[in-house]
Order: structure tokens, then sequence, then C-alpha cells
């Protein structure tokens, strides 16, 4: 034994040792980049005060968040897109990459890359291009009433504005998440589906019995990461309707950015914000791997 | 082992996304920004944001110059547009150079709302040393600026500029505690301009909509539309410009005096609010989706006026083929109220010289000379539609000039005249908070049919909420 110690580690510890130098950099990079200014966000919402005057005031501006009606229509409006939108593109994507996985379908690449390309737009630019679609005079407009029908404004009622928001967001990200459901079912081995299909399985039930169940991890992680992308959206609602009509489209990602740049700063307020929002996330996550991973 | 390694892949696809957010969402908001002070004209209502959105697009790869520059002779500067504030701009130092040999401005382009991105970050940063010599700030953003972070401003309070010679509202709007902090620019005063051919044939003419009160001008509206068909008015839904103008031409502010807000009980406010829901009811009034559809709803004809700061004309002369079909008169004023004038103002900005300039004396000797001093500088930006609120300019030759565009009239003698009219505001700290509670009403009341005022006692309690924290 006291040979082994002058030698130093075993071989297991010296491979354990490996690891953990291999993970060190990009430990600390995280370390560094995220946690850092994670913790320096919640010492911030600590904080409150005038400009950068700001002074230590405990847990007011988390007592200040439960008294804010706008805080609480931006948490609606975000969670109304949550509940909307998430589930109707990932079934929209699933349904895609099932069609799109067919092997005797002829221009595959075509259409995978048609689906995919509005996620090369830049956020900013696709919002605009949807703005002035849906304008008073804009294109689906001019369509409406090609057909006789009357024309909506789109952007003067809540209800219509939101629908704009979710539509502009289903285009803009069923195609992204439809390639890890394609990348997802690479993994299935083909012979199960002729099994299936062998054995008198109808199209539906090869989807929901074999496609369904294998793809559960995927799905458990698009699911995750398309909440988290809602729960911070921001450039949908600042350039499409900014906020409007009132705030009955405005994201909570739009209210921390304004309570910062366009009113009056409140720093301490904005950073108490986006705690909550943290939390949010990890939740709606941590519930999530619970539901979907039985295991 | 597969459940750990797919735990593995989740938490790290997670702090990909994570940290993939949030750099996305930085670059996103720097360049969301640009384009919301396009759009958001009307909120920025700056001298010619028009202009600065088209210029805007072209510049993203230039990043501004930081902090002072080396060279003994050269300031730094900060401001947006170049057919209007950069132009002014190079055109003082031009002016300046004569005199001074070796004089240099090395001029950034970068937009209004992306200055105050900016200065805001180099505060909470707590390092001012990339901040220009001088930079350029919106007259409604002013004291929201000199109350949070007084540090990044020079006092010129005794400076040797005298600021006697500006019109006093202009002057109010840098001026914090008795303490200068800006020298004014340009002069926002409202205009309305109106299409001559479209009064012609209602029957009006433009002495009709001169001196008029309110009332009488949303009658007038009526018989417009029915004769025309056109509405007189446009304007960009949920934007509270229109009303915002309304309530400084009687004198009227979101705030009163010592600071509280002043919109719930604030007897102009409802009727101003009044006259908007009804004149949009009426359809002599269109709200328009954004910005650019304003400007468009201007240039191709589907609106009869523009009552806007006097900076509008810039954008409304770009169709040249309505040359001629345009005037200019005083915007109408608000009945039974007894401080109620013809006279408003909507935008403009001033100059700043920054706590970081290492030049003071060579800044402040620039600017006395050229801004707070020159007949030569205001002469010639005139043509880009710049108006001085530097009195003396105002006497000078160029500004009685008849303008063939605006029916042959001396339109900028008589928007200087108008500015002398203009009843000072109190902005605050809290300007755009107020506002923004008071575009969210409008936008209820008229979009969702709110009751008015219900309304505005929530514009009044959100205001008082964001004071509060």
């Amino acid at each position: 034994m006291s040979g082994s110690s002058k030698k130093g580690l075993t071989l297991q510890e010296k491979h354990g040792l490996t690891g953990w130098v291999f993970l060190t950099p990009a430990v600390l990079l995280i370390c560094w980049t995220s946690f850092y200014p994670m913790i320096q966000a919640f010492i911030l919402s600590l904080k409150t005060g005038m400009g950068v005057n700001l002074s230590f005031s405990g847990f007011s501006n988390y007592t200040r968040i439960l008294k804010d009606p706008t805080f609480k229509q931006t948490l609606f409006n975000t969670f109304f897109y949550l509940i909307i939108q998430v589930p109707v593109m990932l079934v929209l994507a699933l349904i895609l990459a099932s069609l799109l996985n067919n092997k005797q379908l002829r221009f595959k690449g075509l259409f995978r890359t048609c689906i995919f390309l509005p996620c090369a737009t830049s956020l900013v630019s696709y919002a605009m291009i949807f703005r002035s679609l849906f304008a008073n005079d804009g294109f689906v407009n001019t369509v409406l009433r090609g057909f006789g029908m009357n024309p909506i404004m789109w952007f003067a009622n809540a209800w219509t504005a939101r629908a704009v928001i979710i539509i502009a967001l289903i285009w803009r990200w069923t195609g992204y998440n439809m390639v890890f459901y394609l990348s997802g079912l690479q993994n299935i081995e083909y012979s199960v589906y002729e099994a299936a299909r062998i054995d008198g399985a109808s199209p539906l039930q090869t989807f929901f019995k074999i496609t369904v169940p294998l793809l559960k991890p995927t799905i458990l992680l698009t699911t995750i990461t398309s909440t988290n992308g809602t729960l911070q959206l921001f450039d949908e609602s600042l350039n499409l309707t900014n906020g409007g009509p009132g705030k009955s489209t405005m994201t909570m990602s739009h209210y921390i950015y304004n309570t910062s740049f366009v009113q009056s700063p409140n720093f301490g307020y904005a950073a108490a914000m986006s705690i909550i929002i943290l939390i949010l996330v990890a939740i709606l996550a941590i519930l999530q791997m619970k539901v979907g991973d039985e295991r | 082992m597969k459940r750990k390694l797919i735990s593995a892949l989740l938490a790290l696809t997670m702090v990909i996304s994570m940290t993939a957010c949030g750099g996305g969402s930085g670059a996103s908001g720097d360049s969301g920004s640009g384009d919301a002070a396009a759009d958001d004209g009307g909120a920025a209502a700056d001298a010619g944001t028009d202009a600065a959105a088209d210029s805007g697009a072209g510049q993203e790869d230039a990043a501004p110059v930081e902090g002072g520059s080396a060279d003994e002779n050269t300031l730094t500067v900060w401001t947006w547009d170049p057919n209007f504030n950069i132009y002014a701009i190079q055109k003082a130092a031009e002016i300046y150079a004569q005199d001074h040999e070796g004089f240099k401005v090395e001029v950034s382009e970068v937009q209004s709302d992306d200055i105050e991105t900016r200065l805001t970050t180099a505060v909470a940063a707590g390092d001012l040393s990339t901040l220009p010599d001088i930079f350029l700030m919106q007259d409604n953003s002013f004291q929201k600026y000199a109350t949070n972070y007084p540090d990044i401003f020079t006092d010129l309070t005794s400076s040797g500029i005298d600021f006697s010679q500006f019109s006093s509202a202009k002057v109010a709007y840098s001026t914090l505690d008795g303490k200068n902090y800006g020298i004014p620019f340009d002069n926002g005063a409202v205009i309305n301009c109106m299409r001559t051919d479209y009064l012609e044939e209602a029957g009006f003419t433009i002495d009709d909509f001169t001196d008029i009160t309110w009332s009488d001008y949303m009658e007038k509206a009526k018989v417009v539309l029915e004769k025309t068909g056109q509405p007189i008015l446009t304007s960009q839904a949920g934007s509270p410009d229109l009303i915002m103008m309304m309530l400084q031409s009687c004198g009227s502010s979101l705030f009163n005096e010592d600071g509280s807000v002043n919109i719930a009980g604030n007897e102009e406010l409802k009727q101003m609010m009044d006259i908007y829901v009804q004149m949009v009811a009426d359809g002599t009034l269109v709200e328009v989706t954004d910005w650019d559809q304003y400007i468009a709803s201007l240039n191709n004809g589907t609106a009869v006026s523009a009552l806007n700061g006097c900076w509008i004309m810039a954008s409304i002369t770009v169709a040249e083929d309505q040359s001629g079909k345009w005037a200019i008169t005083n915007m109408p004023k608000l009945d039974g109220v007894s401080n109620a004038t013809n006279y408003s103002n909507n935008g403009g900005s001033s100059w700043a010289i920054s706590s970081n300039c290492q030049k003071v004396d060579l800044a402040i000797d620039f600017m006395n000379s050229t801004f707070a001093g020159s007949n030569a500088l205001y002469d010639d930006v005139i043509s880009k539609g710049a108006l001085a609120t530097w009195a003396p300019a105002g006497e000078s030759e160029a500004y009685n000039e008849s303008v063939e565009f605006f029916g042959n009239d001396a339109i900028y003698a008589k928007i200087v005249e108008f500015a002398t009219h203009t009843p000072s505001n109190i902005t605050g700290a809290y300007y755009y908070d107020a506002r923004d509670a008071v575009g969210v009403a409008l936008s209820n009341i008229c979009q969702q049919g709110a009751d008015i005022d219900s309304e505005i006692q929530t514009a009044q309690e959100t205001v008082e909420f964001n004071m509060g924290g």
C-alpha cells in the first residue's frame, strides 16, 4: 500500500483527474460568464434607488412585484403564448418530421431546407416583416379583401395581436424543432417500422405506438428549450407589436427592458423580475423532467 | 448510464441555450432599439426621425468612437441623422475652424435611444471614459438623465454661454435645480401642415384653420371627410403624441410643479382624450400601425394634414410632386381652458458636454461661438429644416425667405414666431413613464372601448407605482 501511495494516484484516480482537467476550462468559463452575472443580478435585485445610487433594501423589490399590475399582465401574456404556442408548434414539428422521414418521399432535402429556412432569418427582421404583412393595408388584409371578407385590424385588438405573435413564433421556430425530431428519427431502426407494417399497423398506430415513445427524450428536450425560449421572449414583443395595444402583448422580458432603459431606470426592480423568470424556468424544467422521464 | 447521459445532455443544452439566449438577446436588443427608433418615431419625436430611419440601416458596421480624441484640436461627438444633426455639427465645426486653425470634430452616428442606452450602460459599469466630448440628447429625455445620472454632464451654468438668448421654455428642458446642463439646439414648434388642394375641394382655405378651436376644427374635419373622403389626421396607434401636444398647448403637464403625477383629475387631459376618441369615432382621425405608415399617409395623400413638430416638414417635402399644395398654420386650441394657446412643441434636442471631456474650455468655446453665437450657422442649417431656438437667428434674412413648396409662404419666420408663443411644460425624470401610461390608456380606450375615467385612473396609478420603487 505504501508503494502505491508513493507513486501517487491509482489508475482510476488518474482517469478522474484527467477528466476534471478537461472539464475545468469550460466550468470556469460557465461560472464566469453565467453564474457570476446571475449572482450579481441577485445582489442587484436586493437594492433600490435612483440611477446608480443604489442601497440595500432587502426583499422590497420582490414584494413590489406582487403589487405590480403590469407584471401580472405581462406574466399572463407570456404564459398565454407558452400554453398555446409550444404545444401547437411541437405537434406541427413532429408531424412534419415524420412526413419528411418517409424514405419514398422525393425532394426531401428541398422540403427540409424550406421548413428550416425561417430559422436563419434575424429575429428583428422577421418581426418587422410580419408587422408589415399584418398591417391595416398589408398583404394579409389584401388577401382577405380578395376573398370578399372584411379586413381585420390585427394590431388594434388584444387577441388578434396575440394571435399574430403566436403565428409568427410558429413560423419561426417549427422548422428548428423539426430538425431535432428528424435527427431523433434517424436513431429509430427502420426495420421497426417495416415490422409494424408487416404486422398490419396503420400509419396512425405506428406514429403513436412507435414514433412518439421512441422520440420521448427528444420531445422532452424540445419542450424544455421551447418553454425556456418562450418565457424569455423579447424581440417579437418589442418589434412586432411594441407590446400594444396597450400592454396586452408585452412579455416579461420586454417589461424588464422597459424598466431599465425606457422608463426612468430601476435596475434593482428589473433584476428582481429577471430572477423571477429564472425561477419560473427552473420550476417548469423540473416539472417537465419529472413528467417526461419515467425511468 | 443512459439516463445519466440524457440528463447530462439536457443540462448541457440548457446551459448552452441560456448563454446563447443571453448573448442573443443582448445583440438583438441593440439592433432592435435602432429599428424601434425608426418606427417609434412619434415617441422618439426627435428632429427628423424619419431621415434617421433611412440612414440607420447602412451604418451598422461603423462602431462609434468612444472617449475623447488624442488630438488637442479635435472633439468627439455622438449624434444621429446625417441630414440634420450631423450636418449641423459639421457645419458648426467648419465655421469655428475659420478662426481656429486645425479644429475638427469627429462625429459618430449613433441613434438617439442608442446614445441613451450607451450612457446608461457606461454609468452602470462605472466607467465614463467611453463617453465622447459632446453628445446630443432629446429634450424629453434630458431631465431623466440629469436626475438619475448628473455625473455624466459638465455643468455649464457659469461657462459664459448666454442662456437668456434662447427661449426660456427650451432652456428649461436641460436645466435642473438651477444648473444648465445643455446647449439648446433645434426647435420642435408644432405646425399644422395642410393640403390646400383638399381644403379647396371641401370649400375651405388655410385661413379657416388658423387661430381656431378644437370644436371648430372637428366640425370642419367632418366636412372635409364628406367632401374629399380623406381623414384630416392620421396618427400612430397607441402613440400619445397628439395628446402631449394638446396638453402643452395649454401649459399643462402630466406632472405638477412639485413633481407629483397630474393625470387623474387633469381636466384638460380628459378633454383631449374625449376629442381624440370622438375624432376616431367620426372617422376624421385614422390610426395607422406604425411610423412608416404615418409618413406614407402624408406622402400618398390619404391624410389631409399633419399636426406635428416642425421637423415633420422634412418628411412632407420628400413628395416633390406635391410642391405648392401644402400650407402651414398653427394648431387648434382647446375650448374653455383659460391658458389655452394655438401653440405647442413636439421634440427637439439639446447638446451636452460630457463629464469625460478633457478639453472643456475648447468644447465650451466651440459651442459658444457656434450654436450659441453664429448667425451664419443657423442661416445655413435652416435649409435642412433645423430651426433655431437662439433668438438672434430668427431676425436673420434667411428666415424671411419664401418657400415654394409651401405656397411661397415665409414659413420659417412663421414657425419661429409660433415657438415664441409656446408654453413650457414639466418633463421630469418620469416623463416617459407617464407618457407611456397615457399611451396605454389611449389605446385601451380607442381600440378596446375601455372607460375613459377608469383608464385615466389606472394611468395615474401606474406612474405612481413606478415612482414608488
